[in-house]
């Protein structure tokens, strides 16, 4: 393999990277308050695709992003309001069926209002074409994506870390009845984090809409590598997510380069190996 | 054997007998070898408290085992039927051990991230597997017991067969739960502190509960190989999986007669609705939310409430539990 192709998979590596640590860190946090993996996390992000592709004609591609997002935490924050709540004091394994029963209606729910075959998008002609990077030349709206989603990330983990409001939900992480007990309206708390987190991935699937394409299953396709990424990373730890997310979509990169029948296999061996070496994830604590 | 228990095997002889009666011969066999795939979930879930979420791995590997044997080798039904249950249970003690390592949403996630590995395995593996378009042309050997082969051609033959091993491992699944050993996995699931506290290793036991189940899966995944004579590529994905614990949690969790209930429930809706209309999960999904929001125990919890809002001399049965709930897992617990 030459350079020119070895840096051709590291990019996109990186690009599929950051989109899973977007998707990693949304997960986590909402992992980390509600103990759930959300397995609506998945056809969230292709909600996010397909409202951008609508949005996008009606508003401009701009227009068609802050649709997506805006459209997708609000269903997030109703998921939240109207299901998740109602099972806060059962076990949570129910709100995991809960989850795993929307996702089931929203991916039929795209191929009924979008029908079942694949559709491609373009990105703006501003951001088509391809830049030349010395070593590789490499499409600019990937590079704008790269850009985009390390910017959000990165933004995540300042909010969550250096705020007030990121201090709380920290507390909500730590011990909800504390922070409950300490005057805090800790499911606000999950509303609004749980419309952020769904938000996250809605914007990470209309970012990506021109990269992959859409299908109604694209959803399905992403979410265990998001899970992957969220229990390699460490729950509930941000900076665990980036890095997992860059190594989960770099490795699969560069598989897909070498031998593509087991990319997306290796993604998971490689999960189980840091599984046993460190059980609490790369960068958690507990 | 109380009355009450007496009257449920009764009903289930019954709804055995006249179940290819009601629905093709097909469903009918379809339902009983996911019961049993359910009543394998039941022991980890329901009696255990670990929500696997990757039980289509051990169904799809010990179909694939069985379908490449009996392709390649054209080897007997009663040995392809024990390779696959041993497979099931071979591949459940070695994913059953990494997983069980963690618990909650870390064992649920991860035993769905296996899953997905074999799943991508055997999408990939064209050669061996087929990929995408199944492993067809699967043979369905007769049933040799000694000098006599029975042959089981017909749909029909082939329910027969499929409801009698589903007695036998209703049985054993019986045998299982009412033994000292299922008193132990209940105790795991009702609170695994105190259980490691009296004593119990429950990382082992959860280990033994999870590998059973992957022999009783992987027993269900080789009666699907041979029903249509092909492996689709999704006896192994998360679709079946999700099924699975969706049958468990539609019949009930944590009552041996839920799984069946469940079994029959979905497999007989969702052949009478995808006739019907394409999107079919569409509704699945709905009545899972509505399972989840109004009604967790199941049909089993639907049948005890319709029995006391009509009979006022019910009273509980003696032994009988509380409506099932699921036990709380906490990370204290191992």
């Amino acid at each position: 393999m030459n350079t020119s192709l070895l840096a051709g998979a590291v990019l996109n590596g990186m690009v599929t990277g950051m989109l899973y640590a977007l998707m990693g860190v949304g997960l986590s946090l909402i992992l980390g308050l509600l103990n759930i993996p959300n397995f609506a996390h998945g056809v969230l992000y292709a909600l996010g695709a397909y409202v951008m592709i609508s949005g996008a004609k009606a508003f401009g591609f701009l227009g068609g992003l802050l649709t997506a997002i805006v459209a997708v935490a609000m269903l997030g924050a109703a998921i939240d309001y109207f299901g998740v709540r109602r099972l806060y004091r059962v076990h949570p394994d129910y709100i995991l069926l809960l989850s795993f029963g929307l996702s089931l209606i929203l991916t039929e729910s795209i191929i009924l209002v979008w029908g079942p075959v694949g559709i491609t998008f373009q990105p703006p002609a501003l951001l088509t074409g391809a830049i030349d990077l010395g070593v590789t030349a490499y499409p600019k709206y990937r590079l704008v994506v790269m850009v985009v989603t390390t910017v959000l990330v990165l933004g995540c983990y300042l909010f969550v870390t250096r705020t007030r409001y990121g201090a709380i939900i920290r507390a909500g992480i730590e011990d909800k009845e504390m922070a409950a007990a300490l005057g805090i309206n800790i499911r606000r708390v999950f509303t609004l984090t749980f419309a952020a987190g769904t938000g996250l991935a809605g914007l990470g699937g209309a970012l990506m809409s021109p990269v992959r394409g859409l299908l109604p299953t694209m959803g399905i396709d992403i979410l265990p590598f998001a899970f992957v990424v969220v229990v390699l990373g460490g729950l509930g730890s941000l900076p665990g997510a980036i890095l997992a997310g860059l190594l989960v979509g770099v490795v699969q990169s560069l598989m897909t380069a070498i031998w593509a029948p087991g990319a997306d296999a290796s993604v998971f061996a490689l999960m189980t190996l840091g599984i046993i070496a460190r059980p609490q994830g790369l960068l958690g604590q507990r | 054997m109380t009355r009450g228990a007496l009257l449920r095997f009764g009903l289930l002889l019954a709804a055995i007998v006249a179940l290819p009666l009601a629905v093709r011969p097909v469903v009918a066999s379809e339902i009983w070898i996911f019961a049993i795939a359910g009543m394998a979930l039941n022991l980890i879930f329901g009696y255990t408290g670990m929500l696997s979420f990757g039980q289509a791995t051990f169904f799809g590997l010990a179909a694939y085992t069985a379908g490449l044997m009996m392709i390649h080798w054209h080897a007997p039904l009663l040995v392809v039927l024990a390779a696959g249950t041993v497979v099931g249970a071979l591949a459940a003690a070695a994913i059953g051990y990494v997983c069980i390592q963690r618990v909650g949403t870390y064992f649920i996630m991860l035993t769905f991230g296996f899953n997905q590995m074999f799943f991508f395995i055997a999408y990939k593996w064209t050669a061996v597997t087929g990929g995408d378009d199944g492993l067809p042309g699967i043979p369905r050997p007769p049933l040799a017991l000694g000098p006599l082969a029975i042959r089981l051609d017909s749909s029909l033959r082939y329910y027969v067969f499929v409801a009698a091993v589903f007695l036998l491992a209703f049985y054993a699944m019986k045998r299982i739960v009412d033994s000292p050993l299922g008193v132990i996995f209940q105790s795991i699931r009702e609170n695994p502190g105190r259980a490691a506290a009296v004593g119990y290793d429950v990382k082992r036991y959860k280990w033994i509960a999870f590998t059973i189940a992957g022999g009783f899966t992987g027993f269900a995944g080789v009666l699907y190989s041979m029903m249509f004579g092909i492996v689709p590529l999704e006896s192994i994905s998360w679709i079946i999986s999700g099924d699975i614990v969706f049958m468990v949690l539609i019949g009930g969790i944590g009552n041996l007669y839920g799984p069946l209930l469940g079994a029959a429930a979905f497999k007989w809706l969702s052949e009478a609705i995808s006739v019907v209309w394409e999107r079919w999960p569409l509704i699945l999904g709905v009545a899972l939310v509505l399972v989840v929001l109004f009604l967790r125990g199941g049909l089993v919890e639907a049948f005890r409430r319709l029995r006391d809002a009509l009979g006022p001399r019910a009273r509980p049965e003696p032994g009988a539990k509380l409506p099932v709930g699921i036990a709380a897992e906490t990370e204290a617990g191992s």
